[in-house]
C-alpha cells in the first residue's frame, strides 16, 4: 500500500495503477464504487431493454436489439470480473443484493415498453454510457480497466448506430412521430439526470485526482448535450435545450431538475424546479421496474439457492 | 463502367459496425461481379444472428453507388460458413490490438 502523497505523485507521473499494492485503501473503495455502478448499469439495462425488444418490428431489428443485449452483459461481466479481481464476492453482488441496493441510473427503473422507446434508449442512455465510459477509457488510471475499455466503447459505438438510425427511420414516418417525439419528451431530461449532482453540488476532486474520472458531471452532460441536441434537431425533433452561442454551451429551457411521474412517463414542468436533495429522494426509492428487472437477473440463482445451502 | 479493383478496394472501405475492420479483412465478401453499371456482391456473416446485417448492407449499398459508373448494387447473402480463418493478416493484427482475439 502507497501513502496518499506517493499514489498522488503516481498518477500525476501517468503511470497506471495494476494492482492494490500500487494504491491505497481509499483508492480502492473509490474504484471499487466507480466499478459497482458501471457494472450494475450494463447488467440492468439487459433485462430492461429485453422487455421492449419483444415489440420488434422484424426478425433483424429483433436480432439486432438482442446483440445489443448480449454486448451489455458482456460488458457488465467485465466490470464484475474486476470486481472480482479486488477481492469483492461478486456472486453476493449480483444475487444476493435487494433489488433497491442496485446502483444503476434511475432511468432504468422506468420501463421501457416500445421499440420506439427502447431505440430512443440506445441512442440516448447509450450515448451517456458512452460519453461516462469514454471519459474512464481516456483518464482512469486504473490500468486493468483502461485495457477492458477498449472493446467497450466499440461495441458501444454499434448501439448508438443502432439507435439513432431506427430514430431517423420513425421519425420518417407520420404515422410513428407522434410516438416518438413522446418516448424523446420523457427520456431526454431522464438522461440529463443521469450525468448527476451539477458541479456547484458535487466536489470531484478526490475522484479526478486519483483519476476514476477525468471531466466533471456538468462537463460530461455538456458532452451528451453536445452530440445528442444537434442530432434530435436534425430529425425535427423538439428537445428542452439549445446552444446558447453567448455563453458557449448548451442551456437546458426546462426547470431543472424537476418532478417526474413515472407511472405516466411524464414530467410536472408546470410545478416549478425541485432540489437535487428531491431527486435523489426519488432515486434512492427507486422506480416502477426495478423489481422486476432485478428478480430477471436474479431468478435462475434464486431457484439453485435451496440446493447451494445445502 | 466500375472494375472489379475499384469495387474491391471500395469495399476495403467498408467498415465492420463495431470494429475498425473492413468487411473485406474481415471475410465477408464472397464474390463481386460487374455488369454494366450494375454492381452483385455476394455477403457472408460471421454468424446467422448476425446483429449487424442490415447495417452492412446499408453501408455496402451506399459506398459501391458512391463509385462513378455504377448505379445498381445487389447483395446476395449467400451464409457460406465463416469462421477466424477467413480474417485476413492485418484484420487479425486489429483485432488483437482491440483485444478481442
Amino acid at each position: 500500500m502507497l501513502t496518499d502523497s506517493a499514489l498522488l505523485e503516481r498518477i500525476r507521473a501517468g503511470r497506471l495503477v495494476e494492482r492494490p499494492d500500487h494504491a491505497n485503501e481509499r483508492y480502492i473503495e473509490g474504484l471499487k464504487r466507480t466499478l459497482i455502478v458501471s457494472a450494475d448499469t450494463e447488467l440492468i439495462s439487459a433485462p430492461a431493454y429485453l422487455r421492449a425488444a419483444q415489440d420488434a418490428p422484424n426478425v433483424n431489428a429483433y436480432i439486432s436489439a438482442m446483440g445489443i443485449i448480449q454486448d451489455e452483459l458482456g460488458h457488465a461481466h467485465i466490470a464484475y470480473r474486476l470486481l472480482r479481481d479486488l477481492g469483492v464476492d461478486t456472486d453476493a453482488l449480483v444475487y444476493e443484493r435487494r433489488p433497491e441496493e442496485f446502483k444503476h441510473p434511475y432511468a432504468f427503473d422506468v420501463p421501457l415498453e416500445s421499440w420506439t422507446e427502447l431505440v430512443v434508449a440506445n441512442a440516448f442512455y447509450d450515448r451517456a454510457g458512452f460519453v461516462l465510459l469514454g471519459d474512464v477509457f481516456r483518464h482512469t488510471s486504473y490500468g486493468p480497466w483502461k485495457r477492458a475499455l477498449v472493446k467497450v466503447d466499440r461495441e458501444e459505438n454499434f448501439h448508438l448506430r443502432h439507435g439513432e438510425r431506427w430514430m431517423s427511420i420513425l421519425a420518417q414516418d407520420p404515422a410513428r412521430r407522434d410516438e416518438l417525439q413522446r418516448a424523446v419528451d420523457w427520456m431526454f431530461v431522464l438522461t440529463l439526470e443521469w450525468f448527476g449532482l451539477p458541479d456547484h453540488l458535487k466536489r470531484h476532486t478526490e475522484q479526478i485526482s486519483y483519476g476514476l474520472k477525468g471531466k466533471t458531471n456538468d462537463q460530461l452532460r455538456q458532452e451528451w448535450l453536445s452530440t445528442t441536441v444537434p442530432f434530435c434537431e436534425k430529425l425535427g425533433l423538439r428537445v428542452p435545450a439549445h446552444y446558447d452561442s453567448e455563453r458557449g454551451e448548451y442551456v437546458i429551457d426546462v426547470p431543472f431538475p424537476a418532478e417526474f411521474d413515472a407511472e405516466n412517463k411524464r414530467w410536472l414542468f408546470e410545478r416549478g424546479a425541485i432540489t437535487w436533495d428531491d431527486v435523489l429522494a426519488r432515486w434512492r426509492r427507486r422506480g416502477p421496474a426495478n423489481v422486476e428487472l432485478v428478480s430477471e437477473i436474479q431468478r435462475g440463482y434464486a431457484q439453485i439457492r435451496p440446493a447451494l445451502a445445502a | 463502367m466500375a472494375t472489379e479493383a475499384e469495387v474491391r478496394s471500395a469495399l476495403g472501405e467498408v467498415l465492420d459496425p463495431e470494429y475498425p475492420i473492413s468487411i473485406l479483412d474481415l471475410g465477408l465478401v464472397r464474390g463481386i461481379e460487374v455488369e454494366g453499371d450494375k454492381v452483385r456482391v455476394k455477403l457472408t456473416f460471421t454468424s446467422l444472428g448476425c446483429p449487424c446485417v442490415e447495417l452492412i448492407r446499408e453501408d455496402v449499398r451506399s459506398r459501391l453507388r458512391a463509385i462513378e459508373g455504377v448505379h445498381q448494387v445487389e447483395i446476395e447473402e449467400v451464409f457460406e460458413p465463416w469462421d477466424a480463418s477467413a480474417i485476413s493478416r492485418k484484420g487479425r493484427e486489429i483485432l488483437r490490438s482491440l483485444g478481442v482475439c
